[in-house]
């Protein structure tokens, strides 16, 4: 117990009652945060266990079978899925880190005509559920004109269907990170960029070289957000996706759960741990912009 | 409109007076401005109106059509409503979708705040505590359900050996109509925890530490503070969460997809689910498109009523 911790909690006597109230507190947020994080435990240790652990139930692996990451790339082409996974991932994060935070400055901080409207639309499209509009999304990305053998008119082809833009574009610089660009500038001081304008700098200039750089939280924020969402979409490259060459690992791993009669739960879970653990990596890495950038966001109370 | 228009956003406690800038000349530079903006949203809007937009307005469209892929849309007027008040899966997706969302938006909006307050507190192993908690929201749903599907092996699984352990008898858990929409949430609520635990403790970094303060010199104690000083001023993050959290477990897709398939017995069939169905193994992308505007009105009819329990309750204050 820290003496601060102590100072903080009501008056003084009932020393002991206090402590056992404390140990108790620890107690229950220890089994509940472990209770978090057991499924990834028990992935874990699934993948390191052989066919007959896994058959009838084993608490822990007697050998560590490592060799289960590699038989269970040769069952399923994990390795092409992460790969997919991966281009899907930085490609979207690129065109929103660029476009959707451009859109943001713009709304934030440069004379509109309308910008109230422009907001209120931003906005409203925020708050579309995009499962609604998974129908018509699919019919508007099947006729974009002169792709996938398309005419001009968007007829006859596939148009972005089971392709790399159709994949990445349509999901990419959502709403919901124009929206929090935006409030991330909207905190900076205006008179940064008049001091650059009486400079001669350009408006592009300002927003690249002067502004972009005072939100770095802030991108780190969004920019860890989108990876996430990419790396993590599914019912999207579902539908949009038909050949195997395309799939991501999230798509992989679903169509390798769905063998039922044979599947292999230590490859499975193989497959699990490498679809997941990047994340987990990546979000243990960058952890300590993610309260402070929603903080800034304009969320708190 | 003028320069001064100072956007609304629902994000709290954005609206500073407005200042006025009008007294700027309007020259060559505001046009300068003018055009920049706009070459900057340029990219994004058209972006998000092509792709989401759009299809908005289809949805809507389409669903007075009769619309099988390989011909034309036909005019076909309210029909697919109406066939969707025959439709018995219709039905029991609906059915499904809201109790599922009941289970699991007010229980995981409760445990969020209870875990928000602790974490909040100065106390050891603070962050570690809280990356706990968030590792759930960073991970894929499909992931986490095949690790699911295994824990709830009826069989094999880690989930019945533990309720063995405290001599209790082991549940079919997914693989049983009666246990398995229940069972869907529990992982709904584990997974959907950390985003919302990490909404309200930035919501607490904002509560004024004055106001604490001057509760604590007056002789409040915890629980007072909490009710008076605390609440009042977690609303915004209420509204935001609550309105996520609802959005959220409408779209359950990608959970059924991998464990239930909508099984056993339909008892899993969700809307997402049977839209799917209904637009991509049924080719019915009229009819599915009526479901989804159905689900898109629901979606606001929930959160209206939300927002006027809270809106009745905070007038009670």
């Amino acid at each position: 117990m820290t003496t601060e911790v102590i100072r903080n909690t009501s008056t003084d006597g009932r020393s002991a009652g206090r402590i056992t109230r404390r140990v108790l507190f620890y107690l229950v947020l220890s089994i509940a945060a472990f209770a978090m994080v057991v499924p990834f435990l028990w992935m874990v240790l699934t993948s390191l266990k052989s066919p007959a652990e896994v058959n009838s139930f084993s608490w822990l692996p007697t050998e560590l079978h490592w060799e289960n990451y590699g038989d269970a790339m040769s069952a399923a082409p994990f390795l092409d899925y992460f790969r997919n996974s991966f281009i899907l991932a930085v490609g979207q994060t690129a065109l929103t880190l660029t476009f959707a935070t451009a859109a943001g400055y713009a709304l934030a901080k440069l004379p509109i005509r309308g910008k109230k409207y422009v907001m209120w639309y931003v906005i409203a499209l925020l708050m579309v559920p995009f499962q609604v509009v998974i129908v018509p999304l699919f019919l508007v990305v099947k006729q974009i004109p002169l792709f996938g053998g398309n005419d001009i008119f968007g007829q006859g082809g596939s148009g972005w269907l089971d392709s790399w833009w159709g994949l990445i574009i349509p999901l990419s610089m959502g709403p919901l990170f124009i929206f929090l660009s935006r409030q991330f500038f909207t905190t900076l001081p205006d008179e940064l960029a008049e001091a650059a304008r009486i400079d001669g700098v350009s408006e592009y200039g300002i927003f690249v070289r002067i502004m972009l750089p005072l939100v770095k939280p802030a991108l780190v924020t969004i920019g860890v957000f989108q990876i996430e969402a990419s790396w993590n979409s599914f019912i999207w490259p579902l539908i949009a996706t038909r050949s195997p060459d395309l799939r991501p690992l999230q798509l992989g791993l679903a169509i390798f759960s769905q063998d039922e009669l044979n599947v292999q739960w230590n490859y499975l879970m193989a497959g699990a741990t490498l679809a997941t653990v990047p994340m987990i990596v990546l979000f243990i890495l960058a952890q300590r912009y993610f309260v402070e950038g929603l903080a800034s966001s304009g969320l708190k109370g | 409109m003028t320069l001064s228009t100072e956007v609304q956003s629902p994000a709290p406690k954005a609206d500073k007076p407005p200042l006025s800038t009008k007294k700027r000349p309007a020259n060559g530079m505001i046009r300068a401005q003018r055009r920049a903006a706009w070459i900057l949203m340029g990219p994004a809007l058209l972006n998000i109106s092509l792709f989401l937009g759009l299809p908005l307005i289809l949805a809507f469209a389409l669903s007075f059509t009769d619309y099988g892929f390989f011909a034309a849309p036909k005019f076909i007027g309210i029909d697919n409503y109406l066939e969707l008040f025959a439709d018995s899966d219709f039905h029991v997706s609906v059915v499904n979708t809201i109790v599922y969302t009941l289970m699991v938006v007010p229980l995981a909006m409760a445990l969020a705040l209870i875990v928000a307050l602790a974490l909040n507190m100065p106390i050891r192993a603070r962050s570690t505590f809280r990356v706990m908690f968030y590792i759930p929201v960073v991970t894929a749903t499909v992931s986490v359900a095949t690790v699911w599907l295994w824990i709830l092996n009826p069989n094999v699984g880690l989930a019945n050996e533990i309720l063995g352990l405290f001599g209790m008898p082991p549940s079919r858990w997914l693989d049983s109509p009666d246990t398995s929409l229940p069972s869907l949430a529990m992982i709904g609520i584990w997974q959907g925890l950390g985003a919302k635990m990490v909404i309200y403790l930035a919501a607490l970094q904002g509560v004024n530490p004055v106001l604490v303060e001057a509760a604590r010199l007056d002789g409040a104690n915890k629980w007072q503070i909490f009710w008076n000083v605390t609440w009042p001023s977690l609303g915004p993050a209420h509204f935001f969460v609550f309105v996520t959290s609802i959005i959220g477990s409408f779209q359950v897709f990608d959970l059924v997809y991998v464990t239930t398939q909508g099984g056993p017995a339909n008892s899993t069939r969700v809307l997402v689910y049977d839209v799917y169905q209904n637009a991509f193994s049924g080719l019915h992308l009229g009819y599915a498109s009526a479901e989804s505007v159905f689900m898109f009105i629901l979606i606001a009819v929930f959160i209206a009523a939300g927002l006027r329990l809270q809106r009745s309750k905070s007038d009670d204050n």
